[in-house]
């Protein structure tokens, strides 16, 4: 079994041309948070796809937990233990906090109660206890990001994938979230996440992977990273000033 | 045992004691078979809804299954005297067979492959059986379609002279697929259809076959419809392509589950049963005024509720029945008609 949970390895894909994702290589340690950042249409989300089953790779191989998971289809690859969350989220909308939960706490059981308990326990989790009876379609973005990370939780994914969670919050919100993830990382979940919001992400992760136009620019602790003319240039530009000052 | 269990308790045993009492108070047989028809209309919406309405997908071809249903059943039963109880499970079981031949490709795909391909074959097989005279050792009859052989009175073969007990039978059918509705849409598939109908990637993300569920789904609805059109060739006595596998028999399974409320336990009973019996009084009223007249009442009724009602009839009596338990319409108390 290798070192790391996930392992990715010269992963690409070629939507007509433009190669969204271009040999990227990077690897996420068993109990770490690493994040993934870098500018819009970088290929982060696209990324998560190829990862998730949504995209075969045109190219590269995507190794969980020592297997080799390349191009299984989504639920499949859930089924081994990866949870994802959505960057546009898909809240079920006519169902309650607590029967979209449940469709996930269904993974593991079949039994009604037993996946009730599973959801209701994962809702206390993410902090969407006094929203349990509520329709996914009448919560707040707040809200509704919190159940996505509920949902993929409930399957008792052993690699959580965080596809802008804290993107649309305010400042109080991202501070519980940020909260929120690293409880769900000190609980054994590894996490990869995606975000723009860059104090978080350093606040939660160890390490972090840069992509530009796909390819991967660099990759270190948040200061090495932050430091790297690379990334300065690429990503954060006139931002850094702001950012490191 | 809390009021709230009570009050239900007792409205279900209020409508079964209504129900099963209707034949002391209507004796004249005609109107006794409109209410048969009206019950069987509920079963049939109800079974196309376990899958249509709960998965959220358009079937405009389940035509095929009563037609499958029916014309295996009353073969077996016409050319090898195979008692329509006994046949009713190869009928239900060559339509689930159907069933799975045409969801496993389209499945698949994403958007209206299904329901085209459910138009095409819908079509297709009805066109198929009015051409077909003999398949094999059986007479299919073609399209001057097939006359169910008769046997007096004869329960063992499902035939009977009065029509009560045709009655009861559509009374125990509508039972049984209301009963099942509930178990599955409170089973794990149930969450799962509810939850691919929704978003078929957010659904694969949780760990869901969205594929086989609705296979699954499909094959149960399937069976119920083929049982469905099989009760329907016993009752008339004869089999015409045009009326068991024709667009009339597919598309008012839609309107009226639609009508009623699809995706929900209890809208297509309602729908089937209220709009049948609209249908069957303006044809009373209206059919000797002019050709089709009372056909286009009927679809500007339709239209209305749809139009003004999109959730169906079931969202208005939901309401009240919410009064009547003393919930509130949100919240509280998670057990509901829908
Ligand atoms: N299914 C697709 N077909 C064609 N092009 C695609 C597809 N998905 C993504 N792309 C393109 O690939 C590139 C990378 O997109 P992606 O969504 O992965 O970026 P991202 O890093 O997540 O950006 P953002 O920060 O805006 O979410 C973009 O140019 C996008 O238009
Ligand atoms: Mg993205």
């Amino acid at each position: 079994m290798s070192a790391s949970i996930l392992e990715v390895k010269q992963l690409t894909i070629n939507f007509g041309g433009l190669i969204a994702v271009n040999n990227l290589d990077m690897q996420v340690g068993y109990g770490e948070a690493v994040g993934l950042i870098g500018p819009n249409g970088a290929g982060k989300t696209s990324a998560f796809n190829l990862i998730s089953g949504v995209y075969k790779p045109t190219h590269g191989q995507v190794i969980f937990n020592g297997e080799d998971i390349t191009g299984l289809p989504p639920h499949v690859i859930n089924r081994k233990g990866i949870g994802r969350t959505f960057q546009i989220v898909k809240p079920f909308g006519s169902m309650t906090v607590l029967e979209n939960v449940m469709v996930g706490g269904f993974a593991h059981t079949s039994n009604r109660n037993k996946s009730k308990a599973i959801a209701m326990e994962v809702i206390e989790r993410v902090g969407l206890q006094r929203k349990v009876n509520a329709l996914a379609k009448s919560l707040t973005l707040a809200d509704r990001k919190r159940l996505e990370v509920a949902k993929a939780l409930a399957t008792d994914p052993k690699l959580l994938l965080l596809d802008e969670v804290l993107a649309g919050l305010n400042p109080t919100e991202v501070e519980e979230a940020v909260d929120m993830i690293k409880d769900i990382n000190k609980s054994g979940i590894s996490i990869l996440m995606i975000e723009h919001v860059l104090q978080a992400t350093m606040a939660i992760c160890n390490h972090i992977v840069v992509l530009d136009y796909g390819k991967k620019i660099a990759e270190g602790t948040p200061q090495e990273v932050t430091n790297n003319p690379e990334v300065i240039k690429a990503y954060l530009g006139d931002e850094y000033e702001a950012v490191i000052n | 045992m809390d009021i709230v269990q009570k009050k239900k308790i007792g409205l279900i045993v209020i409508i079964l004691a209504i129900a099963l009492s209707i034949p002391l108070f209507v004796t004249k047989p005609y109107y006794i078979h409109v209410i048969t028809m009206c019950l069987l209309w509920a079963y049939l919406a109800s079974s196309w809804n376990l899958f249509c309405g709960f998965a959220g997908q358009l079937s405009l071809g389940h035509g095929i299954f009563t037609a499958v249903g029916a014309y295996v059943t009353i073969m077996l039963f016409n050319d090898f005297n195979i008692s329509p109880w006994i046949g009713m499970f190869a009928g239900g079981a060559a339509a689930v067979l159907l069933s799975t031949l045409i969801g496993y490709p389209t499945f698949k795909l994403r958007g209206a492959y299904y329901a085209l391909a459910t138009v095409a074959i819908g079509s297709g097989v009805m066109v198929l059986i009015e051409n077909t005279m003999t398949l094999g050792p059986f007479h299919v009859g073609g399209a001057e379609g097939l006359i169910v052989r008769l046997m007096g009175n004869a329960p063992a073969y499902l035939q009977f002279m009065s029509k009560v007990p045709y009655y009861y039978l559509a009374l125990a059918m509508l039972v049984i697929v209301v009963v099942f509705s509930y178990w599955l849409k409170n089973s794990r598939l149930g969450f799962y259809l509810s939850a691919l109908k929704e978003d078929e990637d957010a659904a694969a993300a949780l760990g869901i076959n969205v594929r086989n569920a609705k296979l699954v789904a499909a094959a149960y609805s399937a069976f119920f419809t083929a049982i469905g059109g099989v009760f329907y060739a016993m009752l008339i006595r004869y089999l015409e392509p045009m009326a068991i596998a024709g667009p009339m028999m597919s598309n008012e399974m839609v309107f009226l589950a639609v009508v009623g409320g699809s995706g929900t336990v209890f809208g297509p009973v309602v729908g089937g049963i209220t709009l049948h019996a609209i249908s069957e009084v303006i044809q009373f009223y209206f059919s000797d005024m002019a050709q089709g007249l009372h056909l286009f009442i009927y679809g500007l009724i339709v239209v209305f509720v749809i139009m003004f009602k999109p959730q169906g009839i079931i969202d208005i009596l939901q309401k009240y029945y919410n009064r009547f338990l003393g919930i509130s319409d949100r919240g509280e108390d998670e057990s509901s008609v829908s």
